[in-house]
């Protein structure tokens, strides 16, 4: 038994039910948010420093050894995964303290916050495919029930899309479960992939139909092109500290997902299914920065580009080599922190205007000069400028391309660099540079007229994020190590399977 | 070390000055200045290295896994820009101080600013490794942004900050994609390796794309033709940035990257052709465009360009004296336009104008500065004895001896005569039009403010810098110049001699044409003025924005075809997605099923038509809600059947209890909605709604027929082995749901509890309009609460909750289990409150239904982390049996915690969902909240 792989799952569980019984005290259940967004964030970097020793970790629930009973089990990538699930967990926690209105608090916003990281900390670190679609469900649930918190025409409208969207992916997911299980008689992830690996070849043309279900499942989890629709749909309609957690995790878990299988299993018919993968990467890195062109509502425009970011990655799967991998894992990284980071600011600029327009933005840079760096920091990253690690998670699935002779997709890569930084330059230039619109008349706030005693804890998740994005590209040579080892791992295959299946005879 | 501090000190500066300096003005200026100092001072103790030929490097890793490493590099080519950019830095920094005296706050950003930029400048030319060299490229041009930014709220700084980075990073970008090329041919990203791998550069097929893509980085940097427009638009930076940035240093890395991969990308006809027809282009269009700039920025600008261009043609031509030529040329331009634009910054500052029909005769205010801006200017045009005549004077002769042959032959020099002639002009202008022309007119500060002394201290260090260059360049810059050519060519140098140049020869004659044909122009310049005013204006920054802006909307065009906001037809695309996906996969299928048949039974076969029936008819008569509803749960109904059919009595249970219960919440949902909905969907929508359904329905039944008649062998068979001597119950299915994968089951209250969660908000948030009232509608019972139903359900209800508790403790054995019993109980509770009503429920019993959920989730859980005390992994189940007086055997087992969880959660979530509705539907509205 390995603490360390079940705690990510049961600790915000356990905070989960716990501020449930609490209902009645909001006190305690910040109290708890924090408490246990660290705790989780702590077990998460426990996780990591154990897979980074010994390889795979491996536990069966309940004493049920693998393939029976359910197996969770944590690689590199996975354990990333889960840490980076609680940093963002504490992070989006502390900014919720100083911005969530009460009675989002007072309807279950905590429980339903650490709900959603069981969620999805349980579709990183599990080993069944039933299980990581019981996992999907959770955070699924409590993400469309964050979004609702609030009440609003708008939010209910974005909800109702996100909702039945992905339950069109719940379908397809459950309806390809059915079929795995009914062509190989089992659930546990290695033990597919060893039985898809040793089927007689008549049979895996229903493998491959099986994959494409699975594809286009996580394919919309993660907000692949073409079925992204979910997000600009969603994103921008709840508050900011709830769009920069869901900007974090929700579609990670897609891709995470669409990682996982595409290594593991379905890695026979490769120029197939990850030719699609590679035009489908492509055209919503265009599809993503594209829409973004034509937004001038700061929210809307991050949520655009999150379909752009979701595009480098699966290029990244889709290239399938290890250089290509290392960058996916980074690029998944980068954009958890550079997204969320770029939605907590927009909260802060919300804050202080009361808009998210941007046109009825402006005087930060003014006024607010450290907001101005804090911004620029991410929005630099986000477009991929060096030395900030967006540029060597960008750097590195366009060397892949390169170096794979996907010269149209290595170029795609490029000319949206070139957008997105296009993009970022409008926000900064209208929020940021632009005086106080003529318009605007309540500037209290912005120029500090009036105090605004909790506005720190909006800075301090902020800083830090500026801090890791600026360190990791600067002296992130131990990440590199530990991501390519990670990489490794994903195109090897037969580790993970010999890690579950091969114990203790 | 001495290398990285030389790169790194700069930066290291600014970083002091924003923590020590604060708002002191002239201590922030002494650290800014004292850190390039020492940069200096270490530069020129390698120097006699240098010049004895010695290549300096230094190494640390950095990614290695990326091939990025922090190597550093100084050879003669390193050296010659490494000193101009710390000297020059020196210059502007002391010009700067002044330059923003009074506004301490802005002369710290600019301080700090242009010492990231130093940094970054100095990074570019000494990068060994050529991935570091675009981080700091990228550097330069980002810097340059902010710095173009400077006075943020005018909108033609933001503007043109934001075309400038555009377009310089997005070359920046491109450049990249050549050096992964490069990387990829050779293997190696170290500036060494590549430097010696000419030739198979050169013959490789991707040779022109990379030519192509590197010459993209340096055109863009060094704004040559047809990307020069960025230039003009960046001199909304204060002057001391466009003096160093614009004119001196930055762009001339563009220039340096040609000159840096010459010998891996030169004397090509590919090379030739292209360089210098965009040099050519440049120097012609910067020259024509500068002499009809009213504004001296504007004019410096387009001179700048011009010279630029004149550089890239030396390049271009490939010659190996060509290439000294255009670094000495270089050199040269930085020594007399610098001091040009701080004159224009200092003309600015005190007559509040740059306009050059409203500047005129400033010679009387300001004597001193106008010998200065003499020399310069003069230096400029190629008057003799001064650098500029040099360099340009070996210029025409390089055009003479051209590798054209042909009309290009005789073209090229022509055209340079003519650009010569061009920039006498504007250069007699830019002296002539400030310091002479009559007197002021209508300036905004009359009489000029006289310049602070100090700030003439720059203009006059490189004044005579000119003249020291122009009169003995042998002594001064030739050992440098060499081995900077040296390095840039790795290959031996021509023989030359620049102490020779001033003798008379073709190329004086040339250079002698093109000051008198420049002065007679400048005397015509009123009639060519106005033939150029009537040319149509460009704005090259407002089209940039104009043609983003129309991309983007193109674009959302585009995306608005499939991004429509519309539900159904993202559902549609979905669907359609899944389908050509998937189908592609089926069509390669060479087998479909596998002979493994289940023979059909009347009974079953009929159940299934019905049930298809019923689905169709559900989708047919939508629109009758209340109909639909009972169709939907017909079809759950036969569901139910179906499981009991295949020996699923548990799954029959479950889908029985949860098939009544969603069928109530569905029916309260429905009273909030019209009977019927319209219908709204044009035919060809549904017909394409019907072809996508009737496609998937039949490929799910293929894919089930494929997979369900072939053989195949699964773990179920370990289930029922150890169900009982494991598990410790003999009911398969509950001691899988409660053991085997309790961990799923752990999950899915979750997300009942999630859901309760949900509707609870929902309908607490909920802003309904006005319901029809119980007199107006007909559909409504006239008594909420029948007398009957009242007496039936209070005595069921102890029933019901025995039942309820007798499905829990079997069910670990026989069909039942916490789950089951859970719904069992919800419903005869639920019954309650039809019979009664919400408040005569809710004065009979408990309803904290929300700390009920979260205690039945806790207990699950903590049942799962029991184990763990025990050293058994988590949600481990232990049991044993008890022989007890009366009850005889009783088995205890830690399943049956578990599914008491389960029990209370499911009980908490459904009544809280319920009681929720049900109190929206009283007529005064949500009341208090319940739960």
């Amino acid at each position: 038994m390995r603490l360390e792989l079940l705690l990510p799952i049961i600790l915000p569980l356990f905070a989960g039910a716990l501020s449930l019984a609490l209902w009645r005290s909001l006190w305690l259940q910040r109290a708890l948010a924090v408490v246990m967004t660290l705790a989780m964030t702590l077990a998460g970097a426990w996780l990591l420093h154990s897979v980074s020793g010994e390889g795979y970790l491996v536990t069966d629930m309940g004493g049920w050894e693998a393939p029976f009973g359910i197996t969770l089990v944590a690689d590199i990538m996975a354990a990333i995964m889960v840490l980076m699930t609680g940093v963002m967990g504490l992070i989006v926690t502390v900014y919720s303290l100083g911005s969530i209105p009460e009675g989002h608090e007072r309807f279950g916003y905590y429980p339903l916050m650490h709900l959603l990281l069981a969620g999805v900390a349980g579709a990183f670190l599990t080993g069944d495919i039933f299980n990581l679609f019981v996992w999907f469900e959770v955070l699924l649930l409590a993400s469309f029930a964050l979004m609702t918190l609030g009440g609003e025409r708008a939010q209910m409208e974005g909800a109702i899309k996100y909702v039945t969207l992905n339950l069109f992916a719940s379908a397809i997911f459950l309806s390809a479960v059915g079929i795995t299980y009914g062509m190989l008689g089992t659930l546990n992830m290695a033990d597919i992939a060893q039985k898809v690996g040793q089927l007689e070849p008549e049979d895996t043309g229903m493998i491959t139909v099986v994959a494409m279900m699975y594809m286009v499942a996580f394919g919309i989890k993660a907000a692949a092109f073409p079925l992204f629709f979910w997000l600009p749909a969603s994103y921008h309609t709840p508050p900011v500290a709830v769009s920069a957690l869901f900007a974090a995790l929700l579609t990670k878990v897609g891709v995470y997902a669409l990682f996982r299988f595409f290594t593991l299993i379905f890695d026979q018919d490769v120029s197939y299914t990850h030719g699609i993968m590679l035009w489908a990467g492509a055209l919503g890195m265009l599809a993503g920065v594209l829409g973004a062109a034509a937004q001038f509502e700061f929210r809307r425009i991050l949520a655009f580009h999150s379909v752009s970011q979701i595009g480098y990655m699966i290029v990244a799967l889709a290239l399938m080599s290890p250089l290509a991998i290392l960058g996916g894992i980074f690029y998944i990284v980068h954009h958890m922190i550079v997204k969320s980071a770029l939605f907590l600011v927009s909260g802060v600029t919300y804050r202080l205007m009361g808009s998210h327009e941007l046109k009825d933005l402006g005087g930060f840079y003014k006024h607010r000069p450290g907001l101005a760096v804090l911004f620029l920091i991410q929005a630099l990253a986000l477009a991929g400028i060096p030395p900030l690690f967006g540029f060597f998670a960008k750097f590195a699935v366009i060397r892949a391309g390169i170096e794979a002779g996907e010269f149209v997709v290595a170029g795609v890569g490029l000319l949206v660099g070139l957008l997105t930084l296009y993009s970022m330059i409008k926000i900064w230039a209208e929020v940021f540079w632009k005086k106080v619109p003529d318009h605007v008349t309540d500037t209290d706030r912005l120029t500090g007229v009036v105090a605004d005693s909790s506005i720190w804890l909006l800075y301090l998740p902020l800083i830090l994020m500026a801090i890791a994005t600026v360190a990791l590209g600067l002296f992130g040579q131990p990440f590199y190590t530990l991501v390519e080892a990670g990489a490794h791992q994903l195109l090897n295959p037969e580790g993970y399977i010999e890690a579950v299946l091969g114990r203790g005879e | 070390m001495a290398l990285l501090l030389i790169v790194l000190l700069p930066v290291l500066g600014a970083l002091f000055t924003g923590a020590f300096a604060g708002n002191n003005a002239r201590l922030n200026s002494l650290i800014a200045m004292l850190a390039p100092l020492v940069s200096l001072a270490l530069a020129l103790s390698l120097l006699p290295a240098i010049l004895q030929g010695e290549l300096v490097l230094a190494h640390w890793q950095w990614l290695p896994r990326l091939d990025l490493a922090l190597s550093l590099r100084m050879d003669g080519l390193a050296m010659l820009f490494a000193l101009l950019i710390i000297a020059m830095g020196l210059l502007v920094l002391l010009y700067g101080h002044f330059y923003f005296s009074g506004k301490p706050k802005d002369n710290q950003r600019f301080n700090g600013l242009l010492l990231l930029f130093m940094t970054a400048m100095l990074g570019i030319v000494t990068s060994e490794n050529l991935l570091l060299m675009l981080v700091f490229w990228e550097m330069t041009s980002l810097v340059s942004f902010l710095l173009i930014g400077f006075k943020a709220d005018q909108r033609a700084a933001r503007r043109g900050a934001r075309m400038t980075l555009v377009i310089t990073g997005g070359g920046g970008l491109a450049l990249l994609a050549g050096m992964v090329l490069i990387g990829q041919i050779i293997g190696s990203y170290q500036l060494s390796d590549v430097l010696a791998s000419g030739d198979q550069i050169r013959q490789h097929s991707h040779y022109p794309l990379i030519l192509l893509l590197v010459l993209l980085g340096a055109m863009t940097k060094s704004a040559q033709f047809p990307f020069h427009f960025w230039l003009p638009h960046a001199m909304t930076a204060p002057t001391p940035v466009s003096a160093y940035l614009h004119s001196a240093t930055m762009v001339k890395a563009g220039i340096f990257l040609l000159a840096r991969f010459h010998p891996v990308l030169a004397e090509t006809d590919l090379w030739l052709y292209s360089v210098s027809t965009v040099g050519m282009a440049t120097l012609l269009t910067g020259a024509f465009v500068a002499m009809f700039k009213h504004d001296i920025k504007g004019l410096l600008a387009y001179s700048t360009i011009s010279h630029l261009g004149l550089i890239t043609l030396l390049l271009g031509m490939g010659t190996r004296m060509g290439l000294i030529v255009g670094l000495f040329h270089l050199l040269n331009h930085a020594m007399f336009k610098a001091p040009l634009f701080m004159m224009a910054g200092i003309v600015e500052k005190a007559t509040g104008s740059r306009d050059m029909q409203l500047i005129n005769g400033l010679w009387r205010y300001m004597p001193y500065l106008m010998v200065l801006t003499g020399i310069c200017a003069a230096a400029m045009a190629g008057l003799p004895l001064l650098n500029g005549f040099l360099s340009k004077k070996m210029f025409f002769a390089e055009t003479l001896q051209s590798p054209f042959t042909g009309v290009l032959g005789w073209l090229t020099p022509t055209l340079a005569a003519v650009a010569g002639l061009l920039s006498v002009a504007y250069s007699v202008r830019i002296f002539h039009n400030v310091f002479f022309n009559g007197l002021p007119r209508d300036l905004p500060v009359f009489p000029p403010r006289p310049p602070a002394r100090g700030i003439l201290i720059p203009v006059t260090v490189l004044t005579l810098a000119c003249i020291v260059v122009g009169l003995v360049p042998q002594y001064v810059v030739h050992t440098l110049l060499q081995q900077a050519a040296h390095a840039a060519l790795g290959a031996p140098l021509p023989a030359y001699n620049l102490g020779l140049l001033h003798r008379f020869n073709l190329p004086f004659l040339m250079s002698a044409l093109a000051l008198t044909g420049g002065l007679v122009m400048y005397l015509y310049r009123r009639q060519l003025f106005a033939i150029y005013d009537r040319m149509p204006e460009v704005d090259a920054k407002e089209n940039f924005e104009w043609l983003m802006l129309r991309a983007g909307n193109f674009a959302e065009r585009q995306v608005h075809r499939l991004e429509n906001g519309s539900l159904q037809r993202y559902g549609a695309l979905l669907v359609a997605t899944c389908l050509v996906l998937a189908g592609s996969a089926l069509t390669g299928l060479t087998t479909w099923g596998g002979g493994v048949t289940t023979p059909a039974d009347p009974v079953t076969v009929l159940a299934a038509v019905i049930l298809m029936a019923a689905a169709v008819a559900a989708v047919v008569i939508h629109r009758q809600r209340l109909l639909a509803l009972l169709l939907i749960g017909t079809c759950g109904l036969f569901v139910t059947l179906l499981f009991a059919r295949f020996s699923a009595p548990d799954l029959a249970l479950t889908q029985l209890s949860v098939e009544v219960m969603a069928v109530i919440i569905m029916m309260l949902a429905l009273s909030f909605l019209p009977q019927t909905s319209p219908r709204e969907s044009s035919s060809l929508r549904r017909l394409r709604d019907l072809i996508l359904a009737v496609a998937t329905g039949s490929g799910v039944a293929v894919l089930a027929y494929t997979v369900m008649t072939r053989p195949a062998q699964s773990i179920s068979g370990f289930f029922l082995d150890n169900s009982l001597t494991g598990g410790g119950g003999s009911n398969v299915v509950n001691v899988i749901l409660v053991d085997f994968r309790g961990f799923d089951t752990l999950g899915e209250i979750t997300v009942l509890a999630i859901a309760a969660m949900a509707v609870f908000a929902l309908t607490r948030n909920l802003q309904l309009k006005e319901r029809v009232t119980r007199e107006s509608g007909s559909y409504w019972a006239s008594e909420p609460h029948p007398v009957i139903l009242r007496m039936i359900a209070r005595p069921v209800l102890p029933v019901a909750l025995m039942v309820a508790g007798y499905i829990f403790l079997r069910g670990h054995n026989l069909p039942g289990g916490g789950f089951i019993a859970g719904l069992v109980a919800s419903v005869a509770l639920s019954l309650q409150y039809m019979a009664g009503g919400l408040v005569w429920a809710h004065q009979r019993m408990l309803t904290a239904f929300r700390p009920l959920i979260g205690a039945g989730l806790l207990l699950a859980l903590a049942t799962g982390l029991g184990s763990l005390a025990f050293g058994a992994p988590f949600l481990s189940s232990w049991f044993n049996h008890y022989h007890l007086p009366l009850l005889g055997e009783v088995e205890l087992a830690t399943a049956l915690l578990f599914d008491l969880g389960v029990f209370m959660t499911v009980v908490g979530a459904t009544l809280l969902i319920l009681a929720n509705l049900g109190n929206l539907m009283t007529l005064d509205g949500p009341g208090k909240e319940i739960g």
